[in-house]
């Protein structure tokens, strides 16, 4: 086995009913090592649902989830092999955050001293004592990556890690997951905005209504809707502008702005010369990944 | 060894443990205190040098009626057999709360994790969700003779000393009595077993503790009511002894030198109907937890 299969994560078919809902429904795909994966979808896609089939919390109808080729459920040391972080996911409210992960070492056979580690990693040493009833939000995050942490594994799972983070803690995350992909190891996070995802995934993964919309490379995905394209127009004579438009592009009027497609800049102000209108502004506007996301899902986030 | 030294953890790192464990010390002092007080009654009853009257015979007694009487004086004057008696209950004195605590807990061991969202990372770190079961009937029913250890060391004490004072040995040789303790032992760990149980069939909380307690505290009353009700209604003192299917009805059986009813359900009944109790619900417990989502 190569290292860059070392700790793929396959999922094939994967399927979960909750009675007549299908959260997760024949969902395919596959996520490699040394990149960041980002993990798409409106809520109640089915995210959730999936990284905790992956992970054996959760029993799928049909399909499977490997980790470098194994079910979580065979790991004999799961906790060095793959590290996590979900939702509806925490610590006794009277436990120390220390002890919460000293439990965990304990569970795992790793050495006590690793929770002290973690802890230093994510920088709560400060508040290793202190009890999970009294951290915020950004802290509670930190002890759930530092639990991740515990046995230095080989794949990141994260659902939603950026719920609750401040600006800065986001930056935080996004730094220290880059790094962790950077050594060759495999990381799959997910969430419902893309665009915490454009500065920080190398390949996205996108379902709607548990199914796959798309997968690949950040920039294949854009790309891929690059005919979109469109040119934004400011003048003061917006009909005459229009007119002159009409028949070779599609043309929308927003409140004085005119929003062409079809065309590309260079055209639109040609036509403009032409027509002998004055220009005050001429913008191409390439999508951004906020905008294809929406695309690919429109009208498939409704609730179920 | 890893898991049950890991839940073991769970358990002292939170306030519960010393909480339950004061709770079980006071319930252990009082009971020792009242069954001290008590037998020292019968103890000297039996040891005074009455002899069998017979009533006088304005109370029209049949010949049964009489030797019934009479076989009822000599059993409260055979001194060996109160002693022992005495002895078995001040040894397992406080077993009616410790059982109760002791079945919290292990209802507790469970019902955190799903409380404080905690079973995520447990079944992450162990997916071999047996395992983590397994550890936690184990860890419960420890934690559980911990407890015992405890009431029985201050029951011993102030027994020993009690029955020392009283000018007799401190009766812990006795068979029935050694047998009572162990026996109390048997019944401590396998409550803690029953929690873990039924923590996991009611996995809410409070829901799981309420069920408990009433139906520790409450059931037993209204089984043993309803028991001797049908008992009377029937004629027949075979519903009586049938109550003794009834947890913790078969672990104050499990205890007794004595008959708990006119006709005694042995201390092996209790025993035995205690320990189909733990294998059923630490069975369920085990499959319930292997099938279900955890969300
Ligand atoms: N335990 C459950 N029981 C019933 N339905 C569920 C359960 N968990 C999730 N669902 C449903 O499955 C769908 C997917 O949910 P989820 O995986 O949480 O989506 P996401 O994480 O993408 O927001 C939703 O429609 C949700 O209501
Ligand atoms: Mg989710």
């Amino acid at each position: 086995m190569t290292l860059t299969e070392d700790g793929q994560i396959v999922v094939s078919g994967l399927t979960k009913h909750y009675g007549k809902v299908k959260a997760v429904d024949d969902l395919s795909f596959a996520v490699r090592s040394g990149r960041v994966t980002g993990f798409l979808g409106p809520n109640g896609a089915g995210k959730t649902t999936t990284l905790r089939m992956i992970l054996n919390l959760v029993t799928p109808t049909s399909g499977t989830a490997t980790i470098g080729g194994q079910r979580y459920s065979d790991f004999p040391h799961p906790v060095r092999q793959v590290g996590a972080i979900l939702e509806a996911s925490a610590a006794h409210k009277g436990r120390t955050g220390r002890n919460h992960l000293r439990i965990m070492c304990a569970a795992a056979g790793l050495p006590l001293s690793r929770a002290d580690e973690a802890l230093e990693l994510v920088g709560l040493t400060p508040a290793a004592k202190r009890k999970f009833r009294g951290y915020s939000l950004g802290m509670r995050q930190r002890l759930g990556i530092a639990s991740a942490m515990l046995g230095d594994p080989k794949a990141l799972i994260l659902d939603e890690p950026a719920n609750g983070l401040d600006p800065e803690g986001i930056r935080w995350m996004r730094d220290l997951l880059r790094k962790f992909a950077g050594e060759g190891r495999t990381v799959l996070v997910s969430s419902h905005l893309l665009s915490e995802m454009e500065l920080l995934a190398d390949d996205i993964v996108i379902i709607a209504n548990g199914k796959l919309v798309k997968q690949g490379p950040v920039e294949t995905i854009v790309n891929g809707i690059s005919q979109a394209e469109r040119v934004r127009v400011r003048t003061p004579d917006a009909d005459k502008l229009a007119q002159a438009l009409a028949g070779k592009a599609t043309v929308t009027q927003e409140n004085g702005v005119l929003l062409v497609t079809g065309i590309g800049a260079p055209a639109v102000g040609e036509a403009a010369l032409r027509a002998g209108v004055v220009l005050h502004e001429l913008v191409e506007e390439r999508p951004d990944l906020e905008q294809v996301f929406l695309e690919l899902t429109a009208g498939k986030a409704g609730i179920r | 060894m890893n898991l049950i030294r890991s839940e073991l953890m769970k358990i002292r790192t939170t306030n519960v443990w010393w909480l339950f464990g004061i709770g079980v010390l006071v319930f252990t002092a009082l009971s020792v205190t009242l069954w001290i007080f008590a037998g020292n009654q019968l103890i000297d009853d039996a040891s005074s040098n009455a002899v069998f009257q017979p009533p006088p015979p304005e109370f029209e007694m049949s010949p049964e009626q009489l030797a019934e009487a009479q076989r009822q004086f000599e059993l409260q004057h055979d001194i060996s057999r109160v002693l022992s008696g005495a002895a078995a209950q001040i040894y397992t004195s406080g077993q009616f709360f410790g059982l109760l605590f002791v079945s919290l807990l292990g209802v507790i061991l469970v019902t955190n994790e799903y409380y404080h969202q905690t079973a995520t990372a447990t079944f992450l770190t162990t997916p071999q969700r047996t395992k983590v079961i397994l550890a936690k009937l184990g860890t419960a029913s420890l934690a559980a003779l911990i407890f015992w250890v405890g009431t029985t060391a201050i029951s011993g004490i102030a027994g020993s000393i009690f029955f020392s004072s009283k000018g007799y040995s401190s009766q812990l040789g006795e068979w029935p009595v050694t047998r009572a303790v162990l026996m109390n032992g048997l019944a401590y760990g396998l409550w803690g077993i029953l929690g873990v149980g039924l923590g996991v069939l009611i996995r809410n909380q409070i829901g799981a503790v309420i069920t408990v307690a009433a139906g520790y505290l409450l059931g037993t009353y209204v089984v043993q009511i309803a028991a001797f009700l049908a008992s009377q209604l029937f004629k027949s003192d075979w519903v009586q002894k049938a109550s003794v299917i009834w947890p913790s009805v078969a672990s104050e059986a499990m205890v007794s030198t004595e008959p708990i009813f006119s006709n005694p359900p042995p201390w092996w009944v209790g025993a035995l109907i205690l320990i189909g109790w733990g294998l059923v619900l630490g069975l369920v417990g085990t499959l319930i937890t292997r099938k279900r989502d955890i969300a």
